[in-house]
């Protein structure tokens, strides 16, 4: 007799596209047989699995159509099954996965869109922190400005990417004119997302606002961000990228480093 | 094992005895501003409000304030080999404690193996074994959430060979080890007697009504799998008059118990819901005038 522990990784095998031999004598046939009886739990998660893929990736789904998701996300869910019973968390790694799938290479913008995709999912359900209040900075001395450090609010995400993946996004989301088609010469475009109320915004950074706003995002002083970012890019405009990024919630708050002794 | 007696503080602010529906996203808008007749009470799947923010939360806080909520969780997989998964049960802890729920259950399943969770309610063996590991994680979860939980029967497909009892001996075993209530999905027994061949009245004839904390009701599809029909459970539709004939039966048998009409697939308006639960709501209505005073006093 199979214990608990032995029984559930065979179901599991068998569930997730494994034979049903091992079950044999174990499942009871009852007329219809195991294998038919464990073909239903195959089903159940094999297509709600994918339906949830498909919440979390609407963009992608909606680009390659229901039925070529289908069988990519059941390829994904076979080798990488949720490692969480939290199905709005399923999907972190499906973006690689979509980069080295043989058939979605077809398409070379869909992972960097499922990388999209993913963002907005993230973003929906980050914590309901309070934007930074700019009327805090006010206090500080132009001086000093080199020297501030912003905390990323949580639900601020940077999607960079070769191709025109907002316009992409755009042209699938509820009343969008689908013939007017994107324009894949257009180039690439870095998105940022964030959440500064209730809805989800996307928006698309200028040249060397991304690695600015990456640097800042990741606890860089403004000083060094703004340089770095200057040196990318020299008509890059920092004190209107910085309104843009304050506006839409990027930050949640933000510290003053230590001045260096004169 | 301790034998462990439900104390007052199990029953604070507890979901009624009337009809009640499952909360979705769709419907948030609709039921905020109507408070519809025969909604009395609400359920969601505790696992799509463990995020840390965002508008699902919202939206589930600002219905608090005028719903009772029960939590009905899909993920804990009670009835894996193993420890319980540690951390959903502390996000579980933490929805609770934001939301004061009426009422939290879970399934008599398992859902997880080699923590690959499969997204499904696979019937455990009922055997020994699966009898001791199912009971520490209850108590477990009792411990954590430091309250009496319900603990649903599954819908099944299969049933295994090495099984040594049946599924009410084993969940009256669950609920007399662990002080434990049983949620009665009435649908589920419907269904797993038609797949197993078992005898569904018999089966609710064996569950004292004392223990039934609350009620499912949802709907199924018929399968053809070569040639057999097998039903399949999908709250994809309304609930069968088969069923609607089941719960009539376990009513006038238990009395009014909180009901509820789950629907999570192919989720239409909020009136048919509305209607379902009407439904349920007059079946309660027939039994309740003797214990009414019980219940408004």
């Amino acid at each position: 007799m199979l214990t608990l522990a032995e029984l559930q990784a065979a179901v599991r095998d068998t569930v997730l596209g494994g034979d049903a031999t091992s079950l044999s004598g174990v499942v009871a046939d009852d007329r219809l047989g195991h294998a038919r009886r464990l073909q239903v739990y195959r089903n159940n998660t094999t297509i709600l699995l994918g339906e949830a893929l498909g919440a979390n990736f609407p963009v992608v789904q909606a680009l390659v159509g229901e039925v070529f998701f289908s069988a990519l996300a059941k390829r994904f869910v076979r080798l990488h099954p949720p490692r969480s019973p939290c199905l709005f968390e399923y999907g972190a790694d499906f973006a690689a996965f979509i980069a080295d799938d043989p058939q979605a290479a077809t398409l070379p913008y869909l992972a960097d869109v499922a990388r999209l995709d993913w963002a907005v999912a993230e973003v929906v359900h980050a914590a309901d922190t309070q934007v930074l209040d700019t009327g805090a900075l006010g206090a500080i001395g132009p001086s000093d400005y080199g020297r501030i450090a912003f905390t990323p609010h949580p639900a601020l995400r940077l999607i960079d990417s070769d191709f025109p993946i907002h316009a992409i996004w755009a042209l699938h989301q509820p009343g969008a004119d689908l013939d007017a088609g994107v324009n894949l010469d257009l180039g690439g475009e870095a998105v940022m997302v964030t959440r500064p109320g209730r809805e989800v915004l996307l928006t698309v950074l200028p040249s060397g606002g991304v690695e600015f706003t990456r640097h800042l995002s990741t606890g860089a002083e403004l000083g060094d961000a703004f340089a770095t970012a200057q040196h990318a890019d020299e008509t890059f405009n920092p004190a209107q990228i910085l309104g843009t990024l304050l506006g839409l919630g990027a930050f949640a708050g933000f510290t003053l480093t230590e001045a260096f002794p004169p | 094992m301790d034998h462990k007696i439900p104390t007052a503080r199990d029953f604070d602010a507890p979901i009624p005895a009337r009809a009640g529906i499952g909360l979705k996203a769709q419907h948030y808008q609709d039921i905020k501003d109507r408070l519809p007749d025969h909604i009395g009470w609400l359920e969601v799947h505790s696992e799509n409000y463990f995020g840390s923010g965002g508008q699902a939360l919202a939206w589930l806080d600002a219905l608090r304030q005028d719903f009772s909520v029960s939590l009905h969780g899909v993920g804990l997989s009670l009835g894996s080999a193993g420890p319980l998964d540690a951390h959903h049960l502390a996000r579980l802890k933490n929805l609770a404690s934001r939301i004061e729920p009426g009422q939290v259950s879970e399934h008599l399943s398992w859902s997880t193996a080699q923590g690959d969770y499969l997204n499904d309610l696979i019937p455990l063996p009922y055997t020994s074994e699966a009898l001791d590991t199912f009971c520490q994680h209850v108590d477990h979860m009792q411990d954590a959430l430091d309250r009496r939980v319900l603990i649903e029967n599954p819908s099944a497909y299969m049933r295994y060979e090495h099984s040594t009892m049946p599924e009410t001996e084993f969940l009256l075993a669950v609920a007399t080890r662990t002080g434990c209530g049983i949620l009665l999905d009435v649908n589920n027994v419907f269904v797993s007697a038609h797949n197993l061949g078992l005898d569904a009245k018999a089966y609710i004839n064996t569950i004292p009504g004392h223990l039934v904390g609350e009620i499912h009701l949802g709907g199924h599809f018929d399968a053809d799998v070569g040639g057999e029909i097998l039903k399949i459970d999908d709250h994809g539709s309304k609930v069968r008059p088969e069923v609607w004939d089941l719960y009539e039966h376990t009513i006038a048998r238990f009395g009014p118990k909180p009901t509820l009409i789950e629907w999570d697939s192919d989720v239409p308006d909020l009136d048919v819901l509305v209607s379902e639960a009407a439904r349920a709501d007059a079946v309660l209505d027939l039994y309740t005038m003797e214990v009414s005073h019980a219940h408004t006093g």
